[in-house]
This record gives structure tokens, C-alpha cells and sequence, in this order.
């Protein structure tokens, strides 16, 4: 793998539109940030999981540890970040350079740039700071009329928990959604495990508890001379049948649920109607997620404040970025007309994310990129 | 191998370097009369084959000849479906699986311990992997050697909740070792999972593997090249013929073409020839011959002798004519 063509080493053009966005970045507080290019590969699957392998250029060192040229920027600054003195604290890093990306037949290296936000819990005012930010660099770099689209993580992780559906389809429906999975498709999929004939199994669980569930299935093991469990325990294994015998005897998701869900995602349009009506939903639904709610009209009021038009906005409730460390606020811009296109900026909000790299306790993050090439090029089309 | 193009660059064929699929390979090709000469020992790993010039053989391991095969510095090879579906990203753009050998016969398998009485199914197994990802903050790992087949296989079945863990030996070891939670391997029987408390789930044979006489499509086809193939491949079409078919002789009152053609649409026999005295010579698949022999006692027919033939040429060579529709 040869190294790299820096944007430096670009046109001038480049190097230009690179240092307009820094600056603008570095005047608001988010001074640059310049992770190794080179990053242990096991970060990127165990986070964004096996799908992502096949795009990632990997290499082995002589000790056969798996490297590999960085895919993004959100994780590599924010293990810098968690490596610093300042980790846990308020903390604020801006970014621009080359990712890698395999793609068939085409330049697998693309230019980003952007910020990330660690440690604030004023978590709408940063979500707002992190959106108006990169929308404003965008524009300094000449390219002012963007549309962009919003959503909200939290609010479906919040309405899928107030359902309380089976957890087998609590657990599938967020991640598929995450994908971007249209609900129809997620649903038509058969329950799992229902082609199989557990029943005795489930029949001798019915009423049970989980430890009489236990007992049960460590008799069974016994019985049938299995001793080495390997990887999930016997009560885990007793867990899964107790959660079936329910899911069966529930048959799947209810109708009401299903519903709810349904008028969930179809809730769009512009930020401040749509706020009213997911009051309504979750009024009716008698979900609380007031919290969440509020935060979601706070973000507005800052957004607003910042002096970006609500309704140059469009909130959809079935928005989702096919990564699931988001926790919270999402959102993507693109070219007018464009709704086609990849998106040229996208960010999101990923409280989780830090923990998941070592961190002792959840810390708030929230960050965005700007894909360089698809601000300037007409269609840059294919690139993703 | 860069070698001068022109037409007269030869074929490179290569052969397992080592062990039972050799032994296979070199007795593949002695039936289709093609003996296999090493170069002065065991240790040499260039040869020839008798009789035909313009070969070259080349002694590799199978995965070597798999790489080899999608680069396009050897024409054709022996290996493994397995090796070509895992190593070739778009394998059925860059070569073409000739024939299945009928030897290195191996699945590859998703294999999760015994003591998951729970699961059966990679539906179940998607289950499992979402709630243990949820539950314990790490996506299940699945040692295996098949990178790219496993996670073709698990995308197809929604699966996205686990990690891979690269094993290069022993992998049906990784989950008693505690390496990993269930494994993706190539197994023949079953006993060495069996042996290590694993068990196959039901839908989850991902690849029914065998050894394959496989040509690579991005190779310098030189018309030598190509025709020492030609020869190659109408020597193992005829004796893969001769060896399913069996030639049935007997004399009948009756008018041999009517018979034959009926013989054609019934049993799928073909007539070869009509002698004198109404002596007519038909071949037919060998586990059809005895219904055909039947019903030509029923069509008058007093006498049949059925015999093994050892070579069935023909101008038709469907082997080659696959691999020129290829190269066209």
C-alpha cells in the first residue's frame, strides 16, 4: 500500500478548501488533530462489526497484529482523546485528512474533514454547536445551500423500551432499523427460532422461574453428558428458552405495538410540528420519554439561536445512519436537489462509543465530518 | 511466472505439491492417460506430462495454485472449491471451475458447541448473537479460516453480531480453548467436531467442497496454450466418458435406426455402429445398461454383451468448448 497522497500534495484548490475548514474549525475552539494513519484494526470490527472488513485495507506487522488504514475519524480521536490528561473533561478537536476505504475499481482514498466534541453535558447545545459548525464551514468554503435532514437515536431507542415488546424483537428491530431497514421488512422476518420444536422444553418452563429454568437445563446437559458449555452459560442458555416460551406464547409483536411503531416512523416534515406530534405519540402511547423530548426541543432552540432557519430542517423519524454507536441526535446534508446523493456531511451523537473503547464511564460525544470530495465535485456520485 | 506471449508460451498446469490430494491428482490424470513425470525427485517442483509437449506442470500447494489461478500466471490447476470460493473475491469472473474431481470431498461448516441445546439454526444463531452482543458488550467470535465464506454467509443470514478470529490450525479447538465461541471449518466426516463437543447446525453447510479441475480466465492464452488444454481436456472428457458408459452389442431383425432412436429417448443410450447380420453397438450410462439390455431381450434381441471401454473420444468436447465460450 503506497502512501499517500496528503491533500497537501494536491491541487491548490484542495489545500485551500482544507485550510478554510480548519481555521474556521480552530476559531471555534477545536484545534486540530492529526491520528495515525496506521490503527489496529480489531478497534474498527469489534465497533463497527465483520461487514466492514471487506472495505478496510488491512495489514499485518512481523508480530502478525492486524493493522489497518484508518476507515474514519470519530474512533482514532477519540482514543487520542481518551489518551490524553484530559480525558473525562470537556474537550474539542477539528480534523482533515485522507480515510481509506476499499471500493472495486475506484480510488479507495478519500479526503475528510470535521469535529468531534467529548465530554459536555450540554448535550443539546453541543449537538447544536457540532451541526451549525460544519454547516457554516461548508458554507465559508462556498457551498451554502444544503439541505439537511435530522433525526433522533435516542427518541427510538426510548419508544422501542416504552413498548416492551418481546426482547427477541426489541434487540431485532433496533438493529435493523440502525441499518436502515424499512419496518415491513423487519417484521415480515420469521421469529426466530419458531421453526424449531422446542416445546417440550418450553412446555416444562412454563411458569417456571430463572433458576428453576437453570436447574432445567443443566439436567438436560447432564443427561446428555455435555459438560464444557463453551462461550455462553447454562443460565444464559435457560435465559434464551424462558424469553421464547414468552415470545411463543405472546406470538411476536402485538398489533398495538406494531402501530405505534408504524406512526412513529411516519412522523416528518419540519422540526417544530414534528416535535408537537411526537408529544402526541408518546401522550398516547403513554411512553415517557419527556426527557428526551425536551432535549429534542432545546437542540432546536439552539440550532435556531445559532442562526440557522428551522425550517431549512427536515426532521424524519425513520432517519437513521447505518452505524449503531449513535445514541442520540443524527443528521446528513446534501446538495439541493440531490436527495440521491451520499450524503456530504453526516454526524450524529455517540455517548456510548467511549466506554466501548476503554473509558471507565459513558462519556457524551458528538461529531460530524464534511467528505471533501463530494463538496466540490459536481456528482461525486459514487463515492461512499 | 512472466513469460514471453506469441503463440507459442506453453500451458502451465499445476498439481498439488503434497499429500493425499496429490496422490489423487497424479491418479486423476493416469486414468485420462496422462502420467504426471516429476523432474529428477520429489524435490523438484517443475514437470511434464508424457507424451505432451508444450505442457509444463507446476508442483504447488493448493492454495498457492488458487492465488496463482486468479492472478493469471498459471492456466490451469487442481484445488479446492473451498480455497477458490474463500481466496477469489469475484471467483466466477476470474476463472472457471472445469469439473468436480469426485475426490477431496469436505464441507464447510458452521459448527457452535453442543451445549447450546437452543440453537439449531442460523436463525437461532442470529438470536443468540444480537443478545449476547446486547448482554455482554462483545459480539460473539467465530474462529475460522474462512474469512471472506463466513462472512459472505452470515451476512446472507442477517447476522451481523460477531467477530472474527483468524485460526490457521486446530480451529475446532477455539471454543473449548476458549478463543472463541463457535467456528466456521471444513470438515469431512464430523468426528473431529464430534470430538471437540461441537455439532453442524442444520441449514449451516455453507459449501459442499471438492477438488475441481479449475482455468484461470485472465492467463496469456497462447494458442499453444490453448491447444495443448484442448488435448488435455479431450483425454479426461474420454475417459470420463468411457468410465460412466458402457458399450452394449447385440444383434436384432429390426431396423437399427428406429432403434436407436428410440434407444436415445428412453435410456439416453447413443448408437455407435450397425455390422452385418443386424449387429448394432449402443453405449449407455453404466447404471442404465441393465433396463436397456431388458428391453432390447423384449425388442427380439437373443445375445447382449455389455463391455468396459477405456477411452470415448469424441469431436464434441464439452470441456474444452466450456473454457473457449469463457476465453471468447
Amino acid at each position: 500500500m503506497m502512501p499517500l497522497d496528503h491533500p497537501e500534495a494536491r491541487t491548490a484548490a484542495a489545500s485551500a478548501l482544507a485550510n478554510t475548514l480548519l481555521a474556521h474549525f480552530a476559531a471555534a475552539g477545536y484545534p486540530r488533530c492529526e491520528p495515525p494513519i496506521l490503527q489496529p484494526a480489531s478497534v474498527f470490527l469489534d465497533l463497527s462489526g465483520e461487514d466492514i472488513r471487506h472495505r478496510l485495507f488491512l495489514a499485518s506487522d512481523a508480530s502478525g497484529a492486524e493493522h489497518c488504514l484508518r476507515p474514519e475519524f470519530t474512533i482514532p480521536i477519540s482514543r487520542v482523546y481518551l489518551a490524553s490528561a484530559g480525558a473525562g473533561r470537556p474537550a474539542g478537536y477539528s480534523y482533515c485528512g485522507p480515510i481509506f476505504r476499499y471500493r472495486p475499481n475506484a480510488s479507495g482514498e478519500f479526503v475528510q474533514a470535521g469535529v468531534e466534541s467529548f465530554g459536555r453535558k450540554d448535550r443539546a447545545a453541543a449537538d447544536a454547536e457540532v451541526l451549525t459548525l460544519t454547516l457554516e464551514a461548508a458554507a465559508a468554503a462556498g457551498h451554502d445551500a444544503l439541505m439537511v435532514r435530522i433525526g433522533d437515536a435516542g427518541l427510538f431507542a426510548a419508544l422501542l423500551e416504552g413498548l416492551d415488546l418481546p426482547p427477541v424483537w426489541s434487540r431485532r428491530i433496533a438493529r435493523e432499523h440502525a441499518k436502515g431497514l424499512p419496518l415491513d421488512a423487519i417484521l415480515a422476518s420469521p421469529t426466530n427460532g419458531s421453526t424449531n420444536d422446542h416445546s417440550g422444553v418450553l412446555a416444562a418452563l412454563a411458569g417456571t422461574d430463572k433458576r428453576g429454568a437453570r436447574a432445567l437445563v443443566e439436567d438436560v446437559l447432564s443427561i446428555a453428558g455435555i459438560s464444557s458449555v463453551g462461550g455462553r452459560t447454562a443460565a444464559e442458555i435457560a435465559e434464551r428458552f424462558l424469553e421464547q416460551a414468552t415470545a411463543s406464547s405472546s406470538g411476536g409483536v402485538p398489533g398495538e405495538a406494531r402501530a405505534l411503531l408504524e406512526r412513529y416512523l411516519r412522523i416528518a416534515g419540519n422540526p417544530d410540528e414534528t416535535s408537537a406530534e411526537l408529544r402526541t405519540l408518546a401522550k398516547d402511547a403513554q411512553i415517557n420519554c419527556t426527557q428526551t423530548l425536551d432535549e429534542f426541543d432545546a437542540r432546536l432552540g439552539f440550532i435556531a439561536a445559532r442562526g440557522i432557519d428551522l425550517l431549512a430542517l427536515t426532521f424524519s423519524a425513520e432517519f437513521a445512519r447505518n452505524l449503531d454507536y449513535y445514541t442520540g441526535f443524527v443528521f446528513e446534508a446534501r446538495h439541493q436537489g440531490r436527495s440521491g446523493d451520499h450524503p456530504v456531511i453526516g454526524g450524529g451523537r455517540y455517548d456510548r462509543l467511549l466506554r466501548l473503547l476503554g473509558a471507565r464511564e459513558d462519556i457524551p460525544a458528538v461529531g460530524a465530518s464534511i467528505w471533501l470530495d463530494r463538496l466540490s465535485g459536481p456528482e461525486s456520485g459514487v463515492l461512499q | 511466472m512472466s513469460r514471453s506471449n506469441g503463440s507459442g508460451a506453453p500451458l502451465v498446469l499445476a498439481v498439488p505439491s503434497k499429500g493425499r490430494l496429490q496422490d489423487n491428482a497424479a491418479a486423476f490424470f493416469a486414468r485420462a492417460g496422462l502420467d504426471v513425470v516429476r523432474g529428477r525427485g520429489v524435490r523438484d517442483y517443475r514437470g511434464t506430462l508424457k507424451g505432451l509437449h508444450n505442457v509444463e506442470i507446476a508442483f504447488l500447494s493448493a492454495a498457492e495454485i488458487t492465488t496463482q489461478l486468479a492472478a493469471g500466471s498459471i492456466h490451469m490447476g487442481i484445488t479446492g472449491e473451498d480455497l477458490v470460493r474463500e481466496t477469489i473475491a469475484d471467483a466466477d469472473e476470474r476463472v472457471e471451475l472445469l469439473a468436480p474431481l469426485g475426490f477431496g470431498n469436505a464441507n464447510v461448516v458452521v459448527a457452535v458447541p453442543r451445549a447450546w441445546i437452543d440453537v439449531r439454526n442460523m436463525a437461532d444463531l442470529e438470536d443468540v448473537a444480537s443478545a449476547f452482543r446486547v448482554k455482554r458488550g462483545q459480539r460473539m467470535r467465530v474462529a475460522t479460516k474462512y474469512v471472506n465464506l463466513t462472512r459472505r454467509f452470515f451476512a446472507a443470514n442477517d447476522i451481523s453480531d460477531y467477530r472474527i478470529v483468524e485460526s490457521l490450525g486446530a480451529t475446532e479447538g477455539a471454543p473449548a480453548a476458549g478463543q472463541a465461541e463457535l467456528i466456521v471449518d471444513i470438515t469431512t466426516t464430523g468426528a473431529t467436531l464430534e470430538a471437540n463437543a461441537l455439532k453442524v447446525l442444520d441449514d449451516g453447510v455453507i459449501l459442499r467442497s471438492e477438488a475441481n479441475l479449475v482455468a484461470s480466465l485472465s492467463a496469456e492464452w497462447s494458442q499453444t496454450a490453448r491447444e495443448s488444454a484442448r488435448l488435455i481436456l479431450s483425454r479426461i472428457a474420454a475417459e470420463e466418458e468411457a468410465r460412466t458408459t458402457r458399450e452394449v452389442r447385440t444383434r436384432l431383425e429390426a431396423d437399427e435406426q428406429a432403434i436407436g432412436e428410440e434407444a436415445t429417448r428412453l435410456f439416453d443410450a447413443r448408437l455407435r455402429g450397425r455390422g452385418r447380420a443386424g449387429l448394432i453397438v449402443l453405449t449407455c450410462a453404466k447404471e442404465r445398461v441393465p433396463h436397456l439390455a431388458d428391453w432390447l431381450i423384449d425388442r427380439g434381441a437373443e445375445n447382449i454383451t455389455v463391455g468396459q471401454l477405456d477411452y470415448v473420444f469424441s469431436a464434441k468436447n464439452g470441456l474444452y468448448d466450456k473454457l473457449a465460450r469463457r476465453l471468447a
